[in-house]
C-alpha cells in the first residue's frame, strides 16, 4: 500500500510517486495538479472562492491557494508546460432559500478555480463538480490518476 | 414501501434494549443541572459515583477546549472553575462518546466521522448562540449538537440495505434524504433518535434537536430557536466536508430557521469561513 496522505480543509499537501493524497469534500473544491514527467503532484482543498479581506491563511481561497500550488511544484522542479490540472468537488446543499448566498458557495468555488488556472495557463483536464453530493477524492502520484467517491461509486480519471 | 425494513426497525424503537444505552449518571446531570437551583454539591457527589468516568472527565476539564488555564484536579473545582452548565457538557461528551465514535456504515462514515461532525456542529451550535447573545443556551445547543445525528447509529444496518433505493427517490422525486429515508423505510434517522432520547430521560428541548433538526418549522416554538441553530451548523459542516456520508448535500437551508436566529448572509458566510478553525479546536476531543 503506498502512502496516504490527508488533505485537511483550507490546506495544500504535495509529494511524490507513489503517494496517495486523499481529502473528503462538501461545497469546497480539491485541485489536483500533477508533473506527467518527474510525477510529482500536489493537491488544494479550497472552501471559499475568494480571499478579500487578505487572510493570511492563502490554503483557504482559490484565488490564493491555486497560485500557491502551481509555485508549490515549480519550486520543487516542474516545468509549467508539464502541469495539469483536475478538479472535483463544489457540491450544493440540495434546497435553499432562494435569498441565502451561502447556497451557492459551491458554484462559486468552481467558477472561481477555472478561472485561476486559466489565468496561469495550466490545462484543466477532468471536471467532476456540482451536484448534491459529497466527494472522496484520491490521487494518485504514480500516474496522476484521480478516484472520486460519491454515492457509494467510484469513478476513475486517468487523463493526465 | 419496505415492510419488511420497517418492521424491524418497530421491533427495535419499540424494545427499550436494544436502542443504545448511557451512562445513568449524564441522565441524571442533564436533568439536574435544567433545576436552576441545583445544588454543585449534589451534581458533583453525583458526578463522583462514577469513579471511571471521572477521570475521563478531568482530562477534558483540563483539554486545551476547555481548561481555563488552573489545573483542574476534582468535581468540585470544575464547577467552581468551569461552571456548571461546562462540567454537564463535559460528562455527556464522555458519556455519549462510546455510543457515537463508531463506524456507521450504512451512511459511509467511517470509525470517528459522526463523532467529529458532532463535535464540529456542538462547537459551532454554541459560537451562534454566543454571537447571537444567546449564551443562556449554548450549552444546550452544544449538547444538540453532539447528538443530533444519534438515530444515525441504529438505522444505519437498514440504510445500508436501502441505500439505492433511497437515493433513486431522493434523485427522482426530488426530495430531501431524510424525507425519503422514511418513505422507504417508514422511519428516519430523526424519529429513531428521539426514541433513543425518550430512553435516556433526556430534556424536551433536546429532544426537539434530534427530532426536528432538518425541519426547524415543525418543532415546538418554544424550542425552534436553539433547533434552527444545530439546523444551520449541521448544514455548514456538511458544506465544509465535515462528516459527509453517502447522503452528501441533500439536505436543506430552511429560511425559517436562518429568519428565527437573526443570522445575516454575513455571518453566515463568517460561520462557514470558520470550518478549518473549529476542526483544530475540536482535535483533543476527539
Amino acid at each position: 500500500m503506498s502512502e496516504i496522505i490527508t488533505v485537511g480543509v483550507a490546506q495544500i499537501r504535495y509529494s511524490s510517486s507513489p503517494a496517495v493524497l486523499r481529502t473528503i469534500l462538501g461545497s469546497c473544491v480539491g485541485i489536483c495538479l500533477y508533473d506527467r514527467v518527474k510525477k510529482i503532484g500536489g493537491m488544494a482543498h479550497i472552501l471559499l472562492p475568494q480571499n478579500q479581506k487578505n487572510n493570511p491563511n492563502l490554503e483557504k481561497y482559490a484565488d490564493t491557494a491555486v497560485p500557491l500550488l502551481v509555485k508549490t511544484l515549480l519550486k520543487e522542479g516542474s516545468k509549467k508546460e508539464n502541469l495539469s490540472a483536475k478538479i472535483a468537488g463544489g457540491a450544493s446543499m440540495f434546497k435553499f432559500g432562494s435569498n441565502i448566498s451561502l447556497g451557492q458557495i459551491g458554484d462559486r468555488n468552481i467558477e472561481q478555480t477555472r478561472l485561476e488556472l486559466q489565468k496561469l495557463g495550466i490545462p484543466l483536464l477532468v471536471e467532476d463538480v456540482g451536484g448534491n453530493l459529497g466527494k472522496v477524492i484520491d490521487f494518485y502520484l504514480e500516474d496522476g490518476r484521480m478516484k472520486v467517491k460519491s454515492g457509494g461509486q467510484e469513478k476513475m480519471y486517468y487523463k493526465v | 414501501m419496505d415492510q419488511n425494513i420497517k418492521q424491524r426497525i418497530e421491533t427495535i424503537i419499540s424494545n427499550i434494549d436494544q436502542l443504545p444505552p448511557l451512562p445513568e449518571v449524564a441522565s441524571k446531570v442533564i436533568n439536574m443541572v435544567s433545576d436552576p437551583d441545583v445544588s454543585f454539591k449534589l451534581v458533583a457527589q453525583e458526578i463522583s459515583k462514577n469513579q471511571a468516568m471521572t477521570a475521563n472527565i478531568l482530562k477534558l476539564c483540563n483539554s486545551a477546549f476547555f481548561s481555563k488555564g488552573k489545573e483542574i484536579t476534582s468535581i468540585d473545582r470544575a464547577i467552581v472553575t468551569l461552571g456548571l452548565k461546562e462540567v454537564k457538557d463535559i460528562v455527556l461528551l464522555v458519556a455519549a462518546k462510546p455510543v457515537l465514535d463508531k463506524p456507521v456504515s450504512g451512511y459511509d462514515l467511517a470509525q470517528g466521522d459522526l463523532w467529529k461532525q458532532g463535535l464540529a456542529v456542538a462547537t459551532m451550535s454554541r459560537d451562534i448562540a454566543i454571537a447571537k447573545k444567546r449564551k443562556d443556551c449554548s450549552d444546550i445547543v452544544f449538547t444538540g449538537g453532539i447528538i443530533h445525528n444519534v438515530g444515525k447509529v441504529v438505522i444505519a444496518l437498514f440504510v445500508q440495505q436501502a441505500f439505492r433505493q433511497i437515493l433513486d427517490l431522493v434523485q427522482t422525486g426530488n426530495i430531501a434524504f431524510h424525507v425519503a429515508e422514511k418513505e422507504i423505510m417508514g422511519y428516519n434517522h430523526q424519529e429513531v433518535g428521539e426514541k433513543i432520547l425518550v430512553k435516556w430521560n433526556f430534556p424536551p428541548v433536546l429532544r426537539s434537536i434530534v427530532r426536528f433538526y432538518q425541519d426547524p418549522a415543525s418543532a415546538p416554538p418554544e424550542h425552534m430557536f436553539e433547533v434552527s441553530i444545530v439546523h444551520i451548523a449541521n448544514a455548514i459542516c456538511l458544506m465544509g466536508g465535515v462528516g459527509i456520508g453517502n447522503d452528501g448535500l441533500y439536505h436543506e437551508i430552511k429560511d425559517e430557521a436562518i429568519k428565527k436566529t437573526g443570522l445575516t448572509q454575513t455571518e453566515l458566510e463568517e460561520f462557514y469561513t470558520r470550518v478549518p478553525d473549529i476542526l483544530k479546536q475540536i482535535r483533543d476531543l476527539q
